[in-house]
């Protein structure tokens, strides 16, 4: 039994009460969230022991949802609902959809008048549980993440710090903070990712060299970033960033997999199935090559052998062009390759020894990779969540973040004024003249774009808002200051006046791209409202739609191919497993039981799925050759 | 709470000199932003923070006035009374901007010479020799009061400072196209 603690009045808080902060990386594919526990950063479990949170949210009929391993999971056979790689998304308008490629299996909703009644740019995804945005589906993710943290550090969170991509331009920042709020988690900092990973290793604590150039590698699983950092005095500055947005762990699958058919001579084969198995094939066969030189390969009754040198051979060309895109970012911060002094690999797919030996080649030095790949960006978060947390008084630490790409102002003709330009250490304020170019004039136009480009259609439209009620004087009379002030997040605010009569027309912006105050608090409601609900009754109502749609969808199964596909004792070993779930879902007033009624129709009925599947895979392919199914 | 009357050098503890010790510079904005930057005060009031970014806001403004040599130019005089803005204020100098088009035109000529790379290095070297003369003559202008000479300086290195990228933008796109 703890000892009883007498304070005086007003003295109640420990001096040094631990403040519970946690550093998240919201990935494209993978989430993770880390905190400091007794001075070591180390990476927050679920329940069962995984690390990793896959980033899929699946929305379910009565507004519940499916995060992560489970969504996962089950999005094969609910793709609509089901979203992965929201993060692409992010910060994105409905005109970017299209260049984002037509590969989105999602359903967007035309009208762009969002569920809060005010108008929006914000993509909207149709789901079965109402339109959702990649900022609510991010939420879910960061709700599910807060949960887990608040559940293992037993206490409720001070606040995290959330990495974003270092070429993250302000809509997408924007729309990462919102998403924030939505979940109810207080953002001490948005850090750069590359920036975390090089505080992970404890770059900037090394004192010897007062400036320091930094390298950080970023293979994952179907993107490649790298960036170069230049440390200087605690200042962490973006210098470059490049890379492939379709470039990743999954390319050197493939090659393995297509190796695979060649040499068991089923390139030609029409049989999805055995693609895919060529494809999980080749995954492991990845995986194993790291700790082993020669590894035996099994597709159906092909039996061989893959060598490390072989599979190096292989995938070269891709290493390659990761090289390529080291040589451009290095050449865009005026540097050479042996100015770099360290080298940090982040992203699983860095595991390969073939790519930490191409990369040393390329760097002329070993990269660092004692940290987990995985796991190192959310490892550098915490830290620096501890930090600005007030856990670590006397640290040192501070990261200067600059902005990564210039702000500016639409002018006559089209063409955009920079106001702060592009590696402007964050935050800043800085202000501009303009005047009327009419007489009279009592309004104008105030246009905001991002990007270094000369003229508005190349770069990104930010914002746009009248300023009105200027007095009327001649052309050049009126004194009109805009001020742009970025905070140390690397979020703009925008503000307007006429001065030379005093009169004040001031504007907040929020990005084009973004949501809207209002939008964001009917979404909190909503979600507080949902909280509030009763849990249990919730969990019912799920399993009885659940138990509505596996009936459903045997229902209208059997009555399309019962009789050419099922012999009489299989239609009536599905139809016992039916009668049970019927009973459970009429009887029963619990939701577990309902749940196991389901699960059992689910596994009585995987022959007769797989069966189906098997013959949709066959007419679906029927006149089209191996050739389309391998990229 | 940080004086926002004081002048960017008394700011930095720095004379009021156009020759700075790039050193002293960077050592006390690493001080400032040690103190009032807003990641300090996370846990403070709305109100604290607010001040804590327009604090750092005005620490980086004056970081960036003085790194460049020509905004830190213009600055000095603005401390003199000189106030003008150099995106609609231009140089008169007939021949400086005679110059100016030659070495423009010089170029756009260096793709069609034998080493195009050795020829835009040479051009590189030559800007910032010319560069260098503009801040000794600002220097001198300033030293004797002629402001309005030196304000000519400060007009003119605008000038140098778009031919430079200008420059660093060809070197670029050469290399590209070697690889």
């Amino acid at each position: 039994m703890a000892l009883l603690q007498i304070s005086e009045p007003g003295m109640s808080t420990a001096p040094h009460e631990h403040r519970l902060a946690v550093g998240i990386d919201l990935g494209t594919t993978n989430s993770l969230v880390a905190s400091v526990r007794s001075g070591v950063a180390e990476i927050l479990c679920d329940s069962e022991g995984n690390a990793l949170l896959p980033s899929v949210v699946r929305y379910l009929e009565n507004g519940a949802t499916e995060v992560g391993k489970k969504a996962q999971d089950n999005q094969l056979e609910d793709l609509p609902n089901t979203i992965s790689s929201a993060k692409r998304l992010l910060g994105r308008g409905i005109k970017d959809l299209k260049t984002l490629g037509g590969s989105l299996p999602y359903e967007f909703a035309t009208a762009s008048s969002s569920s809060h009644g005010t108008e929006s740019n914000v993509p909207q995804i149709k789901t079965v549980a109402g339109n959702k945005t990649a900022i609510e589906v991010s939420a879910e993710i960061l709700k599910t993440l807060k949960q887990r943290a608040e559940e293992s550090l037993g206490g409720e969170l001070k606040g995290a710090v959330i990495t974003v991509p270092a070429y993250f331009d302000d809509a997408q920042r924007q729309a990462t903070k919102d998403a924030a709020r939505l979940a109810d988690l207080k953002v001490f900092r948005l850090l750069n990712e590359p920036t975390a990973a090089a505080v992970a290793y404890g770059l900037d604590q090394k004192e010897e060299l007062s400036e320091r150039i930094i390298a950080v590698y970023d293979l994952g699983g179907g993107t490649f970033d790298i960036s170069i950092l230049k440390l200087n005095k605690g200042v962490f500055e973006v210098m470059a960033t490049g890379g492939d947005s379709a470039l990743g762990g999954d390319d050197f699958d493939h090659a393995i997999a297509e190796w695979i058919l060649e040499e068991a001579l089923l390139e030609d084969t029409h049989n999805t199935k055995i693609h895919r198995k060529a494809m999980i094939e080749a995954r492991r066969v990845k995986e194993a090559l790291t700790d082993n030189d020669e590894v035996t390969v099994n597709l159906e009754d092909w039996q061989g052998s893959l060598s490390r040198s072989q599979f190096d051979e292989m995938v070269a060309p891709l290493v390659k062009k990761t090289l390529m895109a080291c040589r451009r970012a290095l050449r865009d911060s005026n540097l050479d390759k042996d100015q770099v002094h360290d080298v940090v690999m982040v992203g699983g797919s860095t595991r390969m020894p073939v790519v930490r030996e191409k990369v040393g080649e390329f760097f002329g030095q070993p990269p660092l990779v004692d940290i987990d790949p995985d796991k190192v960006v959310a490892i550098g978060a915490a830290l620096q969540a501890d930090v600005l947390a007030g856990n670590k008084p006397d640290a040192e630490m501070l990261l200067l973040d600059v902005i990564p790409l210039s702000l500016g102002l639409e002018t006559y003709g089209g063409l955009v004024e920079k106001v702060i330009t592009r590696n402007t250490t964050i935050p800043i304020t800085r202000a501009q003249e303009f005047t009327t170019f009419k007489d009279n004039q009592t309004a104008m136009t105030v246009h905001i774009l991002q990007g270094e480009r000369e003229t508005v259609e190349e770069n990104r439209s930010l914002a746009k808002f009248a300023l009105k009620g200027i007095p009327p004087m001649v052309a050049g009379a009126a004194r009109i200051k805009v001020t742009f002030q970025v905070d140390a997040d690397g979020l703009l605010n925008v503000h307007a006046e006429e001065e030379t009569t005093g009169a004040k027309a001031g504007v907040e912006v929020k990005p084009s791209y973004g949501l809207t105050d209002s939008e964001i608090e009917g979404m909190i409601r909503d979600s507080m409202d949902n909280a509030q609900a009763d849990m249990e009754a919730r969990k019912l109502r799920e399993q009885l739609v659940e138990a509505d749609r596996t009936l459903e969808a045997l229902d209208s199964a059997m009555a399309s191919d019962a009789d050419r596909m099922l012999n009489d004792e299989e239609k009536k070993t599905l139809l016992a497993a039916r009668s049970e779930l019927m009973e459970a879902k009429y009887i029963s007033k619990d939701a577990e039981s309902v749940k196991a009624a389901i699960k059992n129709m689910e596994k009585v009925a995987e022959f007769y799925v797989a069966r189906r599947m098997d013959d949709n895979v066959k007419k679906a392919m029927a006149g089209h050759n191996v050739d389309e199914f391998n990229k | 709470m940080l004086d926002f009357k004081q002048s960017y050098f008394e700011l930095f503890g720095l004379p009021e000199d156009y020759n700075i010790d790039p050193s002293v510079l960077a050592n006390s904005f690493r001080e400032l932003q040690a103190k009032y930057h807003p990641d300090r005060f996370v846990n403070s009031d709305e109100q604290e923070r607010r001040v804590a970014v327009q604090t750092t806001g005005f620490i980086n403004e004056a970081n960036e006035t003085l790194k460049s040599s020509r905004l830190r130019a213009r600055y000095m005089l603005q401390l003199k009374g000189v106030d003008f803005d150099d995106e609609i204020d231009t140089t008169s100098d007939g021949m400086f901007l005679l110059h100016q088009m030659e070495m423009r035109e010089a170029l756009e000529d260096v793709p069609n010479a034998k080493d195009p790379i050795a020829r835009v290095d040479d051009i590189a070297h030559d800007v910032e020799a010319q560069m260098d003369v503009l801040k000794e003559s600002f220097v001198e202008h300033f030293a004797a009061e002629k402001y309005a000479e030196a304000k000519e300086d400060v007009l003119k290195m605008k000038f140098f400072e778009r031919l430079c990228q200008e420059v660093k933008t060809l070197t670029e796109k050469l290399e590209d196209e070697m690889f």
